[in-house]
């Protein structure tokens, strides 16, 4: 049996790095939903935070805990500088202009000598480890845990429901939406910086409008009423390929069914507080 | 949640192993290619390619009495999946060697955890520098566009008389980028002079701009660096502008999609290629039939490449004495894989070392000649 084990972790344990870091991810884009923005610059701030963070190791040879820490702090700090203009746009505008946003990164990544241009970095060595992505994860779920009840995660609540009202009630939106944006990128950033650095490779193609929406899909398909819902959802949709290999040419058709049919049976996402209630009523009864 | 997921995985892993275990005879041969998404028009032939070659490998009795099994999983061109296929390929399949993955940039990625594990990667469609910087256990027979080029400029040079050449190139394109890299090198050591460097990006329509001021220097011939589409619309712009000059490309221009939109107007367009359909050793025609009979579809140079590649990795293995011991086997085979020649259906095929680079060894690239072809009423042949 520990034959098998070894096995088993040896063919998947980036599989399960993949995981660890798309649920940060979909914490990361839980944050500003549940301040009632849609910003699609994730994708973009964990690129920010890879290319750093694997600049760092390669170029400037610094141990892997302070690359990462630059990793979470330079996207940290851009979306503080973009945000203070972006985060008067709200809705579908501020959806759009965090894409455009991504754009001009992916660009700049494309267009700059230090980033390597369109061949991205490689050679990035391996240095992420099972217990970085859990402790991290940890300390996350933790400070999210701790968030709901606090004053900070009331404030993004009452913004959520009402922006207007919440303003009304002396809640100083404005830097609250900054700071779910701020710590969002920083999140996203560190996620970035743990990806680089077992998958030795990063181009800027990884950072554009695709997976910018996939670390939605994700949150949107586990379900945003809660912030288990995105971890829930964005490993299922890491593990789904995966799981459905043995389809041969038929694994993205089936893989796309298992989204439509959750969407429409399952609006609100698979974690979903009320039909786990629902449910544990009609079992009782 | 996840302890189901990872329950369910244990079980899909022992399913595998109990279906997929085999009798001694068999050699397990890993494909990890980009069979869904935009990728898919060149993994798809590469794994044609690969079955073809090795059903005919096997139907003549397979290699020293082993037959070979080919395990193929699609890559999708991501880099995750790419790392995930090697690993099952590695560690669960327990393959031989792998071949793959279809794009440089899944190589980076994937190759690292190959050469870590001591397990031959071989490439078929990987053409850009750097990809057997990364260990000694990385070999590909995809010829690099730095060792394409400077025989197309040289070829154009010597049938056209060509003294000076304007530079035309797409700057935000790794593939681009990296053929405009080879040319100005090229240009500098066979030393040609460049009248003027222009550059667009992709997705670009009108080149006018950029051709007027070529016009201006009237150079002999226009070395330019682009994808089908863009390379296509470029040349008949020139031509509309009254440039006759000829062009020179690279792999980018070897497409049908360049006769579709520029027609006769791409004739004197030269460029250099691993493989010539019309080539005429037996070797080639037999793989063209054989192709063509079994997908009803002719082949392209990707799928001439991943069967050269089998037939490669075949001659191999009759050097290897199998020990059953999977480790000491694959090292067998990276032993015997560097001094292999054979006559494939690109041509007469050897390794090379790649230069050695600081503190790490390299693995091997092709050594083989490129064909040279011209376009002529709106099709590429070979150049004589």
């Amino acid at each position: 049996m520990t034959d098998d084990l070894q096995v088993f972790w040896a063919t998947y344990n980036t599989l399960v790095y993949t995981v660890g870091v798309h649920a940060m991810l979909a914490l990361s884009i839980y944050l500003t939903l549940s301040c009632g923005l849609l910003s699609l610059g994730n994708a973009a701030f964990m690129g920010i935070g890879a290319y750093t963070a694997a600049l760092a190791t390669l170029r400037l040879g610094l141990p892997f805990g302070e690359a990462l820490a630059l990793g979470g702090l330079l996207p940290g700090l851009v979306a503080l500088v973009i945000g203070i203009p972006t985060l008067r746009l709200s809705g579908v505008y501020l959806a759009m202009a965090t894409l455009g946003f991504g754009e001009v990164v992916r660009v700049v990544f494309l267009n700059l000598e230090i980033t390597g241009g369109s061949m991205g970095l490689n050679g990035i060595p391996m240095k992420t480890q099972l217990w970085h992505i859990v402790a991290i994860l940890v300390v996350l779920v933790y400070g999210f845990v701790r968030l709901r009840r606090s004053k900070i995660g009331r404030a993004f609540e009452a913004i959520k429901e009402d922006e207007t009202a919440a303003k009304a009630m002396g809640i100083n939106t404005t830097s609250y939406k900054l700071l779910a944006f701020v710590l969002g990128a920083i999140i996203a950033g560190v996620a970035g910086g743990l990806n680089a650095h077992f998958t030795f490779f990063v181009s800027p193609r990884e950072y554009g409008f695709d997976p910018a929406v996939d670390i939605l899909t994700g949150a949107i398909f586990g379900g945003t009423g809660s912030f288990v819902g995105p971890m829930v959802g964005s490993a299922i949709l890491a593990i789904l390929p995966e799981l459905l290999r043995f389809l041969k040419a038929f694994r993205l058709a089936v893989n796309g069914l298992i989204l439509i049919l959750v969407v429409i049976y399952l609006p609100n996402g698979i974690w979903d507080r009320k039909l786990f209630a629902r449910l544990r009523r009609k079992g009782s009864a | 949640m996840k302890k189901v997921i990872i329950g369910a995985l244990c079980g899909l892993v022992a399913a595998f192993a109990v279906a997929t275990t085999a009798p001694a005879a068999e050699i397990k041969l890993g494909v990890a290619a980009a069979l869904t998404g935009p990728v898919a028009k060149y993994g798809v032939p590469i794994r044609n390619g690969f079955t073809l070659a090795s059903e005919e490998v096997n139907a003549k009795g397979g290699v020293n009495g082993n037959k070979l099994v080919l395990v193929i999983e699609d890559e999708q061109a991501k880099k995750e999946e790419a790392i995930n296929v090697f690993k099952k390929l590695i560690f669960q399949d327990k393959v031989f060697a792998i071949f793959g993955p279809t794009l440089s940039n899944s190589a980076f990625a994937a190759d690292p955890i190959a050469n870590q594990a001591k397990v031959v990667v071989f490439a078929t469609s990987n053409t850009v520098n750097g990809i057997t910087d990364m260990g000694p256990w990385v070999f590909r027979n995809s010829i690099m566009e730095a060792d394409v080029l400077p025989v197309t400029v040289r070829e154009a040079v010597k049938k056209f008389g060509i003294k000076k050449v304007a530079v035309l190139y797409g700057n935000d394109d790794a593939f681009t980028k990296g053929g405009y890299d080879v040319f100005k090198v090229v240009l500098e050591t066979q030393k040609i002079p460049v009248t003027n460097t222009e550059t667009f990006a992709k997705g670009d329509v009108d080149f006018r701009a950029q051709l007027t001021k070529i016009k201006a220097q009237n150079p002999d011939a226009i070395v330019c660096s682009a994808l089908a589409e863009e390379a296509a619309n470029i040349i008949l712009q020139a031509r509309n502008l009254g440039i006759t000059t000829p062009f020179v490309g690279g792999n980018g221009f070897n497409s049908a999609k360049l006769f579709e939109i520029a027609k006769a107007a791409a004739d004197n367009t030269i460029i250099g290629g691993p493989w010539a359909a019309e080539s005429v050793s037996a070797r080639n025609k037999a793989f063209v039939a054989a192709y063509t009979k079994k997908y009803g579809a002719e082949p392209d140079q990707f799928a001439a490449q991943a069967y050269d590649a089998l037939y490669i990795v075949a001659e191999a293995l009759k050097a290897v004495k199998l020990s059953g011991n999977l480790e000491k086997d694959r090292q067998s085979l990276r032993d015997a894989l560097p001094s292999v020649k054979i006559e494939g259906a690109t041509g007469p095929f050897t390794f090379r070392k790649a230069p050695a680079k600081a503190g790490v060894e390299t693995g091997y690239d092709a050594q083989q000649d490129a064909h040279i072809f011209i376009a002529k009423g709106g099709k590429f042949v070979l150049m004589k």
